[in-house]
């Protein structure tokens, strides 16, 4: 029975196994290249990838409404995107999104450990550049960047946070 | 004394196997790469992609250097 396969299939088999390496050889430094390129994408995608974003200006408050140590909820760049207008014990503004990067919650001003906490996880984000202090947020908050008009503060864009 | 040629080739197919491996191995390290930047993107962080890349392009030249290799001393045979 053998023979007659031989007979009818001449292959070498022990070749055959070679040819069979080496066919899995050129697929693997195939999908090498294809990885290559595919991990040159994701660089040029993060080089090309904008840091901020202008949007038209919007006003959110005056200096003089907000006391330190206080904040402000509003709607920017559109009226469903939650933002939260920060004054620090300092004196200083800040704006950032009101949704965790986590899971959406939205988040909210501590004053007391001067930081923004979202209550859904026990996650806590800074306020100097949004970046994660504890919890599962995987991505920093984005920064809404401001602009004062003589008493007047506006939202002028997004920035997004390094992690 | 020379080899004779089934040892000969025995042998070649020892090597082969072993280059497989290894090519096997840094496939499995590019995969790694392009997952973990593209996670890192992701997350905001950007630092680590273009190492990635560079990295990921030099293991790529490594293992068609082998390929090549490998098809010209089986040319060099016939
Ligand atoms: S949704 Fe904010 S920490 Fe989970």
């Amino acid at each position: 029975m053998e023979r007659r396969l031989q007979e009818e299939f001449p292959v070498s088999w022990v070749d055959d196994d070679y040819v069979t390496r080496r066919e899995f050889f050129r697929f693997m430094t195939l999908a090498s290249g294809g990885l290559a390129v595919g991990t040159a994408g994701i660089a040029a995608w993060s080089a090309l990838s904008r840091e901020s974003r202008s949007f038209d200006p919007v006003r959110i408050a005056s200096r003089a409404e907000m006391r330190a140590g206080s904040s402000l909820a509003f709607a920017y760049p559109r009226s469903t995107d939650l933002c939260l207008l920060i004054r620090r014990p300092t004196g200083e503004f800040v704006a950032y999104s009101r949704r965790c990067t986590h899971l959406s919650c939205p988040v909210d001003y501590q004053p007391d450990h001067d930081r923004i906490y979202c209550p859904c996880h026990n996650g806590a984000f800074s306020l100097e550049d949004g970046h994660v202090l504890q919890g599962p947020p995987p991505r920093p908050l984005p920064q809404i960047r401001l602009e004062f008009r003589g008493d007047d503060i506006f939202a002028v864009g997004l920035m997004r946070g390094e992690a | 004394m020379t080899p004779t040629p089934t040892r000969r080739h025995g042998q070649q197919a020892i090597i082969f196997v072993a280059l497989l491996l290894f090519c096997l191995v840094l496939v499995t390290i590019q995969l790694w790469l392009f997952v973990g930047s593209l996670e890192a993107h992701l997350r905001g962080n950007r630092a680590m992609s273009i190492p990635a890349a560079i990295i990921s392009a030099t293991v790529f030249g490594l293992n068609a250097w082998m390929y090549f290799g490998v098809r010209r001393i089986e040319r060099q045979d016939l």
